[in-house]
């Protein structure tokens, strides 16, 4: 068994639902994060997540001198920390790369801030409602 | 490659944050979550606090970093008194980047 993390856009979500469920995978827990790359952030005002809060906004740093104090208002506001999805699933080892492919197909988008996946194996899997282990459980 | 998350106290996610960058992690996913450890909760006066809010920091590096990585994050968010959270590394087998499409971290 392996577990899927994927971390991706949230306006894929619901795409990437309807495809897992496509494959036979419907069962997926999902998790609100906030999260960044190697890029550190974004730029606000953007394309890339038109409906980014404000909150998430913070002005450019800059020293305050009476200059910049009337530049800070016309520089793009930048976003530290991104609000992603997490979607965390446990499946056969035989069909991880299938299913990372189509998680990938999906969420590409070819800019910045598409997001990373990340397989690591799981050890045991108990499904509560019948006590059955192993393979049987995530079936 | 390897994953850490640590359960850190909110208070002292931005300094890890900024220290991590520093180091040259900048990578990483926060996400607010809620627990308990041994102490099961607080107690302050007749109040009983069951589960303490905590900020969950998720990330992957390579094997080589782990250390450092847990070190610097031990240095900025011990205080020394209980709560101060719990450090977990688990191994991570293939990391994919979605733009790309390509196995590298």
């Amino acid at each position: 068994m392996k577990e899927i993390t994927a971390v991706i856009r949230r306006d894929k979500l619901q795409e990437t639902k309807k495809v897992l469920e496509d494959l036979g995978f419907p069962s997926v827990s999902i998790q609100s994060v906030d999260g960044r790359g190697k890029q550190r952030g974004m730029v606000c005002n953007n394309d890339l997540d038109p409906d980014l809060p404000d909150s998430f906004c913070t002005p450019a740093k800059l020293k305050p001198t009476p200059a910049t104090y009337a530049l800070v208002h016309a520089l793009p506001t930048v976003a530290l920390f991104v609000p992603k999805r997490m979607l965390t699933m446990v499946v056969p080892d035989d069909l991880v790369t299938m299913i990372v492919k189509s998680i990938i197909s999906v969420n590409k988008t070819g800019k910045t801030g598409d997001g990373k996946i990340f397989v690591s194996p799981v050890e045991g899997a108990i499904r509560v409602r019948t006590s059955e282990t192993g393979g049987e459980a995530i079936a | 490659m390897k994953m850490i998350r640590a359960f850190i106290r909110p208070e002292k996610e931005q300094e890890v944050v900024q220290a991590l960058e520093g180091a040259g992690f900048p990578s990483l996913t926060k996400m607010p979550v809620f627990g308990r450890g041994k102490q099961k909760g607080l107690q302050v006066g007749p109040i009983h606090y069951d589960e303490l809010p905590k900020m969950l920091v998720m990330m992957v590096v390579n094997d080589t970093e782990v250390d450092r990585v847990v070190k610097l994050m031990i240095e900025k968010s011990k205080t020394g008194f209980v709560g101060d959270g719990k450090i977990f590394i688990s191994p991570v087998e293939v990391a994919y980047t979605v733009r790309t499409g390509e196995a590298v971290l």
